[in-house]
């Protein structure tokens, strides 16, 4: 018996460890190279430390949701990408998703997930040619995406609402 | 397509993950045999099947549970984030992802030359073979030395031969081959335990399992802890049905000497004129070693230790294996 408890502890202290050595390799790129992604605290800081020279970011902004974005992430390497999410303050739920990059595949709203798209459309968004797409989410509320190319930068916006305040705020985007 | 956006794809991330969660495995599989103490091979085994089995399904596997798995903000979260290293460039030029694909290709050149072609050029020459295989007549003393044994017995084919080989077939019509050379050169009991080593790879190989693994084992071609685990289960396997005819004939010394009359004892050396000559001398010595490894226990009394099922050590290396592999995206 006393046998079989140390074979466990010894065993949990190898789980630990290996536990341990994961965080540390994980950690040693960001180390190496800062320009993977990672979390910046503003809009101010991802242009200053990445060098990267157009942020896109809504003039026209929703009073439901708050600003600053609640989290905004970043990457220079292996190709630009900024992420911000805006969240509701009465409920703290994310409710929109902003992102720019230079790959269209790459693409990070995860956190508002599509359980159904019941319309895809193209959307002529002052000149630009998007794609509009409308349905509902997890708890089934309605959601909405849009997404087009500028100066070969992908931006993709995902909200959880009605397509028509999206779109409002994917203007207020563009001069 | 470049090298990182490729290592974005479904099949590029399944790729990936199955080559951590296959390192991770094996680290925590093996340090659980250690920490335990484990010497029952089929035990060892059990546990070193984690890591065949796991990594080939796990990415899936955790997408379905999990799709926003594969998001940023899990990402970030992760305890290894393999893009952070395949997006890395050392000193701004060369980017870590190439050093990672020469592994992936050296580790499936290693597979290919040391496994798949093996296998093919044995089938090859087995085909070629001129041996003519015929059922012992009834005086044989073949039938007198196997006769007691307490199982029961598949067919048994003898032929011709100076080269001592001992071998068996699967399937609906199980059978065990002897050459003329191998029933000279073993003592009676020797033959019997060879014969009975036979009989528990025929008893366990009923099980598809082994084939099931031998597939998994081929689709994680790229990935080198995949390698040295699938040979330490098949020489698991080598042990369990050691440990089988040990019970059935009760002699493990027989055992050993068969093996011993068996292993080449040329291959301690390896020579070659050519690539292929000193291939064949390095899978030589490598069977030969197993072989060693395998007259050693016999010779401890390993094979005779009782060790319970082993369950529950299992559960717990398989929960940490799932748990921690989760956390590597």
């Amino acid at each position: 018996m006393k046998k079989k408890l140390f074979g466990f502890l010894s065993f949990a202290v190898t789980v630990a460890v290996l536990v341990g050595m994961l965080k540390v390799l994980n950690w040693l790129p960001t180390a190496i190279d800062q320009s993977t992604i990672r979390k910046y605290p503003s809009i101010e800081a991802v242009g200053a430390k990445l060098g990267i020279r157009e942020i896109y970011v809504p003039s026209y902004f929703p009073a439901t949701l708050g600003w600053p974005p609640a989290e905004i992430l970043a990457q220079s390497k292996p190709f630009e990408a900024v992420v911000m999410e805006f969240k509701r303050p009465e409920d703290g739920e994310t409710a929109l998703i902003i992102s720019q990059s230079a790959r269209p595949e790459f693409a990070p709203d995860m956190k508002i997930r599509f359980t159904e798209v019941t319309e895809k459309i193209p959307y002529a968004l002052k000149g630009r040619e998007a794609l509009l797409e409308a349905g509902t989410c997890n708890d089934r509320s309605p959601c909405s995406r849009i997404s087009w190319d500028e100066d070969g930068t992908r931006i993709r916006l995902a909200m959880q609402s009605p397509p028509l305040e999206l779109i409002r705020i994917a203007e207020s985007m563009l001069r | 397509m470049d090298i990182s956006s490729f290592f974005n794809t479904y099949p590029g991330i399944h790729i990936v993950q199955a080559f951590l969660h296959s390192l991770t495995a094996t680290v925590i599989a093996d340090r659980s045999i250690h920490a335990w103490d484990i010497k029952s091979p089929l035990i060892r085994q059990r546990v070193r099947l984690i890591v065949i089995f796991v990594p080939i399904f796990s990415y899936p596997l955790y997408q379905l549970i999990d799709p926003g798995r594969s998001s940023i903000s899990f990402r970030l979260g992760a305890l290894l984030d393999s893009n952070r290293w395949l997006s890395l460039e050392l000193w701004g030029k060369v980017p870590v992802s190439i050093f990672f694909i020469v592994l992936l290709v050296s580790t499936a050149a290693l597979f290919l030359v040391q496994e798949l072609i093996p296998i093919l050029r044995h089938t090859a020459e087995s085909k070629q073979s001129e041996l003519e295989w015929d059922h012992p007549g009834e005086g044989s003393p073949v039938i007198g030395v196997l006769g007691d044994l307490p199982v029961e017995m598949p067919d048994i084919f003898i032929a011709e031969d100076a080269n001592p080989v001992v071998y068996s077939t699967t399937g609906n019509n199980p059978a065990v081959f002897l050459t003329t050379g191998l029933i000279d050169s073993l003592e009676p009991d020797e033959l019997r335990a060879a014969v009975a080593h036979e009989i528990a790879h025929i008893r366990r190989s009923r099980k598809p399992l082994l084939m099931f693994t031998y597939l998994l084992r081929v689709l994680q071609f790229f990935s080198p802890a995949t390698l040295v685990e699938f040979r330490k289960v098949v020489e698991d396997e080598e042990k369990i049905c050691d440990d089988s005819a040990v019970e059935i004939t009760g002699k493990p010394g027989a055992l050993a000497g068969a093996l011993e009359k068996l292993r080449h004892g040329s291959a301690d050396n390896i020579e070659g004129d050519n690539p292929a000559e000193m291939l064949r001398a390095i899978e030589r010595m490598s069977h030969d070693m197993l072989i060693r490894n395998r007259i050693r226990r016999l010779t401890r009394g390993d094979a005779a230790q009782a060790e319970g099922s082993g369950w529950l050590k299992f559960a717990a290396t398989l929960a940490a294996v799932l748990m921690i592999n989760y956390f590597i995206v």
